[in-house]
């Protein structure tokens, strides 16, 4: 409305000066009338009279012209523009030269430039912001946790490819609009379902971890909220983050039960050690036979001591990415016989047939002697461990020109098919219930096959269930 | 096998039935144990122990906790409410120690003790000794006085 109240103003300030000149012509009639008068001079006064005002007339119409022409056009300008601001482009140079309109003219004018360079700035500025969300949006879309953005209530707004993943959907645009607890509560157990029901949404973050089972192997995921507010601290929505941390789970159960396993097979034997030791030292009377047979057992249990030590070695080795192998011209009988003396003893305490076929004619191979035989005992070991009582395990050692092969196999529990990929997995045990009494680190596998590796090698697994397995380890010649 | 230990059962001697799966430690103990007066009996594992509960009576079970079959905790259960041996004095032992809740399994099953492997053989020893002491005050040292001279 600032416009026609403008125009207004200019239009009186106008009048003004016509009235001035009026009101100077008028004062100059009067003072010449009053002094013509005065002197008996009315051919003059008449001459006077009728001239000067035609004259002022005249001037004060030259004058007017000249400063406020172009003036009712302005005006029309401006009142077309008071109730439509958009109509700015609209305005128009005035053809004249008052000072009024070169006035105008000059304001249109640097109006019109400022426009100008006010769309190229919103150009500009649309086109940074057009590269920041494109920008944004890749990133979004590359995180590796699933995000969510739901609105107040709770439905959800925005969602990322990790997130639209992890429960299962591969397409983000589906899932817009959904209620996010519901879309997450029915991948979980009931007392997942009841955790996530009763998150209560505020502007600390809250993190929890939700199963899909009771079994943690069936899947894991961690869960974070927080409110989003307006300035006014009302709640407006809600941000979400979920990761599945499953295999981090089974790794971190792993551990602990390598932990737990290692201290029982450091404690065992030392438990004996200590035993026969002490009796020894405080039984004076004891015959000598007797004292040699305990002797020997704490010999034999110091051994066994230190073999488990350095399988932690290796495996600490392993962990590290350190091990390494040194490669030497190695006779496969004589490691083949060491470790079946210490394997024996095994298969003997559970009345098992330990049987071997060893080729007549196996090659000399270039192998690391160490590390090849704690592979194969690992092998024998574990197929002794997993075969009940009476069962049979054979080893079976064959070459051809270019590689030696070691076979394991055993009339045990055998291994379930999904299973047997996992099993080179770090820390991964078996879930059959059969082996849960049986100590193991689940890294003898894992051991076994980067010793393979680290020698030009393979280990192959076939297996059925309840029938038994058989472990191929398979080393090159050369 | 041990010839200062008693080969047939004394009618006076206390009962003692090891569980133990790790042959190596169960004949130690056994050895210890006969020395000092005792009956011992030893189990190979959890189920064999329970065979022996079901047809004998014993004075004191000395069991270790990890075992195949029927570990340490569950032949407790079965002694205390299948087989409703009260009296029986229980001792546990294990190299998982920290993993056992101490405290719910003693007043659970009424355990006297439990062990942390490596344990002392004199300790065990003394222990047991402690807990199969005839309440009409029958001195301890007789019992091996009475075994040595057998």
């Amino acid at each position: 409305m600032r416009a026609p109240n403008a125009a207004r103003a200019l239009t009186r300030r106008i009048n003004e000066q016509y009235l001035m000149f009026g009101l100077a012509g008028l004062f100059l009639f009067l003072a010449t009338a009053i002094y013509l008068s005065w002197h008996n001079q009315f051919l003059d006064f008449l001459t006077v009279s009728i001239s000067a005002p035609l004259l002022l007339l005249l001037i004060g119409s030259i004058s007017l012209r000249r400063i406020s022409h172009g003036h009712d056009e302005i005006e029309g300008q401006l009142c077309s523009i008071a109730d439509a601001p958009e109509k700015m482009s609209e305005l128009r140079l005035i053809p004249s030269k008052s000072v009024l309109a070169s006035g105008w003219n000059q304001l249109l004018t640097c109006v019109q430039q400022q426009q100008a360079w006010n769309g190229v700035e919103r150009r500009l500025s649309e086109a940074i912001h057009t590269q920041q969300s494109h920008r944004w949006e890749s990133m979004f879309h590359c995180l590796p946790d699933g995000v969510a953005a739901c609105d107040e209530n709770g439905l959800l707004l925005q969602v990322n490819v990790a997130f639209a993943t992890i429960i299962g959907n591969d397409d983000t645009s589906r899932l817009l609009g959904k209620p996010l607890v519901q879309l997450i509560g029915h991948l979980l157990d009931g007392p997942s379902q009841e955790k996530l029901n009763q998150v209560e949404l505020s502007n600390a973050t809250q993190t929890l971890e939700l199963c899909k089972t009771s079994n943690p192997a069936d899947g894991v995921l961690r869960l974070t909220a927080r409110a989003t507010q307006d300035l006014d601290s009302s709640v407006q929505g809600s941000i979400w983050t979920l990761r599945d941390v499953t295999q981090l789970k089974l790794a971190e159960r792993a551990r602990e039960d390598f932990v737990f396993t290692a201290t029982h097979e450091l404690r065992t034997p030392l438990a004996n050690i200590r035993a026969y030791s002490e009796t020894l030292a405080t039984a004076a009377d004891i015959p000598i036979e007797q004292q040699h047979s305990f002797y020997n057992i704490i010999n034999a249990e110091a051994n066994r001591l230190s073999r488990f030590i350095d399988e932690l070695l290796n495996i600490s080795q392993m962990e590290a990415g350190a091990i390494t192998i040194q490669k030497h011209e190695v006779q496969l009988e004589r490691i083949l016989t060491e470790v079946f003396e210490l394997q024996n003893p095994l298969a003997l305490e559970k009345s098992q047939k330990f049987e071997h076929s060893i080729s007549p004619k196996l090659p000399r191979i270039c192998a690391d002697k160490e590390k090849l035989a704690a592979a194969l005992a690992n092998l024998i070991g574990n197929a002794i461990k997993y075969t009940p009582e009476n069962g049979r395990v054979h080893v079976r050692v064959e070459s051809d020109e270019q590689c030696v092969f070691f076979h394991v196999e055993d009339s045990g529990f055998g291994i379930a098919p999904d299973e047997i990929t996992k099993l080179g997995t770090k820390f991964y045990r078996s879930n059959d219930p059969r082996i849960q009494d049986k100590t193991g680190s689940g890294l003898g596998l894992t051991f076994v096959q980067e010793v393979a590796r680290l020698h030009g090698g393979t280990l192959a697994i076939s297996s059925e269930l309840n029938q038994g397995s058989c472990f191929t380890l398979e080393i090159p010649v050369r | 096998m041990n010839m200062l230990a008693p080969e047939t059962t004394h009618p006076e001697l206390r009962k003692v039935l090891v569980a133990e799966d790790n042959n190596v430690l169960g004949d130690v103990i056994r050895f210890n144990l006969q020395r000092a007066g005792c009956d011992v009996t030893l189990a190979r594992n959890g189920k064999e122990a329970k065979e022996h509960l079901s047809t004998n009576v014993f004075d004191i079970l000395l069991t270790d906790y990890e075992m195949p079959h029927i570990n340490g905790a569950e032949l407790c259960r079965i002694a205390r409410e299948e087989l409703d041996l009260h009296s029986m004095a229980i001792l546990l032992c294990s190299a998982k120690s920290l993993e056992i809740d101490h405290d719910h399994l003693k007043s659970k099953y009424s355990i006297a003790n439990i062990l942390a492997k490596p344990f002392s053989m004199s300790e065990l020893t003394d222990l047991v000794l402690k807990l199969i002491a005839p309440a009409h005050g029958v001195q301890l040292s007789s019992f091996s006085k009475i075994v040595l001279s057998h």
